[in-house]
């Protein structure tokens, strides 16, 4: 065996028995990231109205003694922790939007073993736990060879289409090794590959000199019906893997009047490019034809378009991570990722999306975190960029 | 209103964001010598305990060293408070283990009051346990005014409250016992305690030396009684209060506020009896006195209000010869 895959091996092993005593010591000190966890999950954070949250982390990146935290023309708050010889960095990145209008009272209940509130799974604690990262390496006598860039970024999800991680991407001129994207929801969640992706919105509307004497004259309520049924009689293979969500439905506000608009959201995922191409096209001929026949105005937008991507199951990031999630105790679960693992990915960067600990009612009013299982979720995350940063990682 | 008291309003009314580089807060606090000690006083407290201990003992004991001492004393909780709160690490007490020879009372103003003998600070700061929006602010900006300015002694909270709020003119931010009792009170009786906008708020932070001369009422009296008390020993002066922003709470059935209101009134009458106001009553203040605040501007509005009368009707001649009434 040549040496350097001995010593990688040992350097491995040897990170792997300090996994224990870590969850323990990050047990300890808690307080301080479960602290940023409410206080961020406080802050109202919708995508395109992040701006508070992001001055939020700014300040405490700074309060953390972090080198030049900055908001760049993207909206996302970055920092760099420095290491020993700075020749290369390691990418953390926490999305900082959240699916919660500021109307939702955005308030955290805490409880002996749990946390409590809009958008604190998704992505609060994740948020909280990058922030912690260069209190915690301190904590716990980790000294990092490589810089550590940490960014939250904005405009993340929906209709945003990774726009803040893409964007800080684009601009930025370190060399990296690896990323890794944190996410509060859920422990043993491993992401390594990005799944194509097309997110799309159907407007329809009733014409004004709209002839409402016609045969099979209706509302925009029942002609939204009747092209949802169309749509679902578009084949969806099994192989490559293809999934159809209808995710929104906004149509008319009473009891006894006839909307003349309304609106249909979706999104296609699927392993194979070729069919998400194919499944735009059927889309776009179905609203033509309907739009037609119908006499109603149909048109559909792309919101958001991304190719599949990703690394191999081989590849030594997501072996090393299989190897500390193991040695946490903790069940990989694998999950290819809608989300700012793309950006990353598509960006050349190897890179892995960890969640951090045990969720329930994601994303709704009540969403929960579960304390227990948090710490060795922290852990994994910590030993991972351990890890990256002694060159365990690397093809 | 008079030069003094507005000056004042000008000098001893703060607004929390002024004392936001805690770094200098506590590096002033340490030249000072001053020990700080935090009490929350609990009864059955269990969704928003954890939050405020687990807030303010991280950013204000370990990020920052504001407080040395950090207490929660309960009246006896049946919920999981004390479980709570201890797992966040407070120091938990039940109000009854404490100076157990004076026997147990129980109420809030109990353990405030035994809260002076349980805790070593030089400044004792008072939060409740209900709020659900619990900051940092909630404790600094109280005191932050006692480190600074040596000649005040006792800064009272004082909040917005967003459902009054329209178009940059809010009114001054009481509850409806503030408003409805004790602003009409103290215009009347103690003209210049008015200018304490929020006089019931449940945080406030004060110097043991102060603390440890007042009487404290158990029960709802507390907070007026140690206006009233201090006010008569040291003068406006010693007073100064805090902006604090937001604060949501629970809200309090009209009932428990006639309650409330009740308990109050004995206090306030316990105390104009005590200072001679009963017996030897002066003439009655006519201005009544109230707050608004615009742009962070806080202005006492006066307005009078003089309650005039008429006699009974049988008294007056021209209903006499209409009714022919003798």
């Amino acid at each position: 065996m040549p040496i350097e895959q001995i010593d990688s091996k040992t350097l491995l092993n040897d990170l792997l028995k300090e996994i224990p005593s870590r969850i323990e010591k990050i047990r300890q000190t808690r307080d301080s990231f479960l602290t940023d966890a409410v206080l961020l999950g406080e802050i109202p954070s919708p995508t395109y109205g992040e701006a508070e949250r992001i001055r939020t982390v700014v300040d405490r990146f700074r309060e953390n003694g972090l080198d030049s935290p900055m908001i760049d023309e993207f909206g996302n708050a970055s920092a760099q922790l420095a290491g020993s010889n700075g020749e290369s960095s390691i990418l953390i990145m926490a999305h900082a939007d959240s699916v919660f209008s500021p109307e939702v009272r955005h308030e955290i209940q805490v409880g002996s073993d749990s946390l409590t509130g809009p958008g604190i799974a998704d992505n609060a604690l994740g948020l909280a736990a990058m922030i912690s990262l260069p209190r915690l390496l301190q904590e716990l006598n980790i000294q990092l060879n490589d810089n550590l860039i940490l960014v939250a970024n904005s405009k993340s999800l929906g209709r945003a289409n990774l726009e803040g991680a893409r964007g800080f991407l684009e601009t930025m001129s370190l060399p990296v090794r690896a990323g890794i994207c944190v996410e509060g929801s859920t422990l043993g969640r491993l992401s390594y590959s990005g799944l194509g992706t097309l997110r799309g919105e159907i407007t329809l509307q009733v014409p004004g000199d709209y002839n409402w004497k016609r045969f099979g004259a209706s509302g925009a309520i029942s002609h939204l019906t009747g092209l949802i049924n169309q749509i679902r009689e578009i084949p969806i293979p099994k192989e490559p893997k293809t999934q159809l969500v209808f995710g929104g439905l906004k149509c008319g506000s009473s009891y006894n009047t006839s909307p003349r608009q309304g609106s249909l959201r979706f999104e296609i995922t699927s392993e194979g490019d070729e069919i998400i191409g194919k499944m735009e096209n059927e889309l776009n001929e179905i609203c033509e034809q309907f739009s037609a026949e119908t006499g109603t105005l149909v048109a559909m937008e792309v919101v958001a378009k991304r190719n599949n991507c990703g690394i191999p199951f081989s590849h030594p990031l997501v072996k090393t991570t299989r190897s500390i999630m193991q040695e946490a105790g903790i069940t990989p679960q694998v999950d290819p990722s809608t989300g700012d693992l793309n950006a990353l990915i598509l960006g050349g960067l190897p890179a892995v999306t960890l969640g951090l600990t045990t969720v329930e009612n994601l994303r709704e009013i009540n969403e929960t975190v579960y304390l227990d299982p948090l710490y060795a979720g922290i852990a994994q995350l910590v030993t991972l960029i351990q890890a990256i940063d002694q060159g365990i990682c690397e093809t | 209103m008079s030069k003094k008291e507005a000056n004042w309003l000008e000098r001893n009314t703060f607004h929390h964001s002024i004392f936001w580089d805690l770094i200098k807060l506590v590096e002033e606090k340490e030249r000072k010598n001053l020990k700080i000690s935090l009490c929350i006083p609990t009864l059955n407290e269990e969704k928003t305990i954890g939050k405020e201990v687990l807030i303010l003992r991280s950013e204000l004991m370990e990020r920052y060293p504001l407080v040395d001492e950090f207490a929660v004393i309960d009246s006896g909780s049946e919920d999981k408070t004390l479980e709570v709160a201890s797992n966040y690490g407070a120091d938990v007490y039940l109000a009854s283990d404490i100076l157990p020879e004076v026997g147990n009372k129980r109420g809030k103003g109990e353990n405030l009051w035994k809260a002076i003998h349980q805790l070593k600070g030089d400044i004792i700061c008072y939060v409740d346990a209900d709020i659900s929006n619990i900051h940092p602010r909630f404790v600094y900006g109280l005191v932050a005014p006692l480190i600074h300015r040596d000649e005040i002694s006792y800064v009272k909270a004082f909040y917005d409250r967003p459902l009054n709020y329209s178009s940059g003119l809010r009114p001054s931010g009481g509850g409806r016992v503030t408003e409805i009792l004790i602003r009409p009170l103290f215009s009347l009786f103690y003209p210049e305690l008015s200018h304490i906008i929020q006089p019931l708020s449940g945080e406030y932070a004060a110097r043991r030396e102060v603390l440890e001369k007042i009487p404290f009422p158990i029960g709802y009296g507390v907070e007026t009684s140690h206006l009233l008390d201090l006010y008569e020993m040291y003068g406006l002066e010693t007073f100064a209060q805090t902006d604090l922003d937001r604060r949501v709470h629970r809200n309090q059935t009209t009932n428990a506020l006639g309650k409330m209101s009740f308990g109050i009134l004995q206090t306030f009458f316990n105390r104009l009896h005590a200072q001679g106001k009963l017996d030897k009553m002066p003439d009655l203040e006519t201005f009544y006195r109230r707050f608004e605040v615009e742009d962070g501007n806080y202005h006492q509005l006066i307005q009078e209000v003089v309650e005039e009368e008429r006699p009974p009707m049988i008294e007056i001649e021209g209903y006499l010869n209409r009714f022919n009434a003798s």
